[in-house]
């Protein structure tokens, strides 16, 4: 699912962003994440409609002006021209299929297998990873339930400040990592490693082979497609859009390479 | 009505809302707009105008012509703030370096613009000239000569000629009026003074005497010595060791708010006349200001190592 967003990122060609939208539909689809599809498409694309507008408004390049809309206070002359709304809308549907690509990796990656996985070959980050994963979120659903516990003390009560709220927050928080220090320590951590036996590894879910196979040669084709400058795009003076065959060939190609993996696995879990 | 609270009565509020739409609507329109008749150029120098890198018109501009998308259509540029601010053009950015900073300058009919290239406006007979050059001995050069006849062609209002002695006069004064400016009349205010006349007799002029000052002050690169000579400086604002000794000038300056002001001077007749005779897009074309030497000579300033 990073594959998709980071090429979408990278390159602007409208053909090449379908195909990564395409690829993340596909791919949330296979995951069984839909609904989380559905929930992160109208927040994506009213965000993407408002990048459009304020792009079109802000940037004063491009050769077709549509409308002058002459000296407004604070902003100068305003001139919408096609070249900037384009340059929106590309940034706007970048912005759309990262926040898809991420809600599909929220609902369906489980962090704690992805954190076991790098494990391996990057020990502390893994750790420092997963305590991060853990805290955060449960500090932010503390915060939620310090603003509760202040609204039920009723009108009457001393406001409480927000300087108050993140000493009590950051205490909190400190407490729970010493008692995961300790955790740690009991179950040996620090201590020099011990090698395990083959038979006593965790397990490896059995498709993580093909998806790794499919984001290697995703990250490949991209970086080919990137050095051999195919997917051009630009959109000053005058929008122009490579559409050759390479770069119809990689937009297909993004896609499939996400795809495939799912067709193999028939697995409804990543 | 609750109490703390006041509302606009139905008038008040249709009145407001009516001198909203007018303000906005004002200025506005569909398309690029009407065409003015003419041609506009644009060139693009690096170091003070020594090495010219494009040249190009615009025939008849629409009103939605800008700075900004004239040179767009032109060059490969990468700009920020909405294209308001040019970082690079042609691949050519903002450096630091050790001979000094760099960075694009651009001007309008001579004018250094105060406003950004999104929102200057282009029209027929517009001379847009950008320059990629030190900075860090002056950076703010509000009028340069190098756009000649601009801003006598493109300048509404008269140009006072004020003349210290015959030498040079009627020679500025006819080249001025070819250029297409309007003479001023005694009393009349004006858009562009230009004082004419030896340096020892203009010094004490409050524009002419910014050139004493050197570049930080007036913007050109020159400066004077105390037996009252004229020497030009490099662009690292220090003396430009091999250049001729200056006999004459032209330059423009400006203080503040001020109109601005072209001085055609020398140190000696000859040179005050070689200075005279220099005005003409031939010789000014790509100058900040241009220097006549002792062997008669012509280099602009500032002096550029080869």
């Amino acid at each position: 699912m990073v594959g998709p967003a980071a090429v979408a990122m990278a390159f602007a060609n409208p053909l090449v962003l379908a195909g990564c939208a395409v690829a993340v539909l596909i791919a949330g689809s296979g995951a069984g994440a839909a609904a989380a599809l559905r929930h992160a498409a109208g927040g994506a694309l009213v965000l993407a409609a408002l990048i459009v507008a304020i792009n079109g408004l802000v940037v004063r390049r491009g050769e077709t002006v549509l409308l002058r809309g002459g000296e407004v206070p604070l902003l100068g002359e305003l001139d919408v021209t096609a070249e900037a709304l384009a340059e929106g809308a590309v940034i706007g549907v970048r912005i759309a299929v990262v926040i898809a690509a991420f809600a599909v990796i929220s609902a369906r990656v489980d962090p704690d297998y992805l954190l076991r996985s790098i494990r391996r070959f990057a020990g502390r980050s893994a750790l420092t990873a997963t305590l991060l994963v853990r805290l955060v979120p449960l500090a932010v659903a503390d915060l939620g339930r310090l603003r509760e516990a202040a609204q039920l003390r009723g009108p009457g009560a001393t406001p409480v400040t927000r300087l108050a709220m993140l000493r009590r927050l950051v205490s909190g928080t400190l407490d729970r990592a010493v008692d995961s220090a300790a955790t740690l320590e009991v179950r040996g951590y620090g201590r020099p490693a011990v090698r395990l036996g083959r038979d006593a590894r965790p397990g490896r879910r059995r498709f993580d082979r093909h998806f790794t196979v499919a984001a290697i040669a995703l990250a490949a084709v991209a970086a080919a497609a990137r050095a051999g400058g195919v997917g051009g795009f630009d959109a000053y003076p005058s929008t122009t859009a490579e559409i050759d065959a390479a770069t119809v060939a990689f937009a297909l190609a993004i896609p499939a390479l996400v795809g495939v993996p799912f067709l193999a696995a028939g697995s409804r879990s990543v | 009505m609750r109490e703390g609270r006041t509302r606009l009565s139905r008038p008040l509020r249709t009145a407001a809302a009516a001198a909203l739409i007018a303000a906005a609507a004002a200025g506005c329109g569909f398309g690029e707009g009407e065409a003015s008749s003419g041609t506009a150029t644009l060139v693009v120098t690096r170091d003070h105008g020594d090495e010219r890198l494009l040249e190009a018109s615009v025939s008849d501009p629409p009103r939605s012509e800008t700075v900004v998308r004239l040179l767009d259509r032109e060059a490969e540029i990468e700009t920020s703030f909405g294209g308001n601010f040019v970082d690079s053009i042609d691949g050519l950015g903002a450096s630091s370096g050790p001979e000094g900073r760099r960075d694009w300058f651009f001007y309008v009919n001579g004018y250094w613009s105060p406003i950004g290239a999104a929102e200057a406006g282009v029209e027929a007979g517009d001379r847009i000239w950008w320059d990629y050059r030190l900075w860090e001995e002056a950076y703010r050069v509000p009028v340069v000569v190098g756009s000649w006849p601009a801003p006598f062609a493109t300048e509404p209002g008269p140009v006072s000629v004020e003349c210290h002695g015959i030498a040079g006069c009627s020679t500025v004064k006819r080249r001025l009026q070819t250029a297409g400016a309007e003479l001023a009349a005694a009393g009349d205010s004006v858009a562009v003074r230009v004082v004419v006349g030896p340096w020892d007799q203009i010094e004490d002029d409050a524009d002419a005497g910014t050139l004493a000052g050197g570049p930080g002050s007036s913007g050109v690169y020159v400066d004077d010595r105390a037996d009252g000579a004229l020497f030009a400086l490099g662009e690292d604002g220090e003396p430009a060791p091999g250049a001729p000794q200056l006999d004459g000038l032209v330059a423009a300056v400006r203080r503040g708010e001020r109109p601005p002001a072209w001085v055609v001077t020398g140190i000696t007749r000859r040179g005050l006349r070689l200075a005279a005779s220099s005005l003409d897009a031939g010789a000014l074309a790509d100058r900040y200001a241009l220097a006549v030497g002792r062997d008669g000579s012509r280099f602009g300033l500032p002096v550029v190592k080869g």
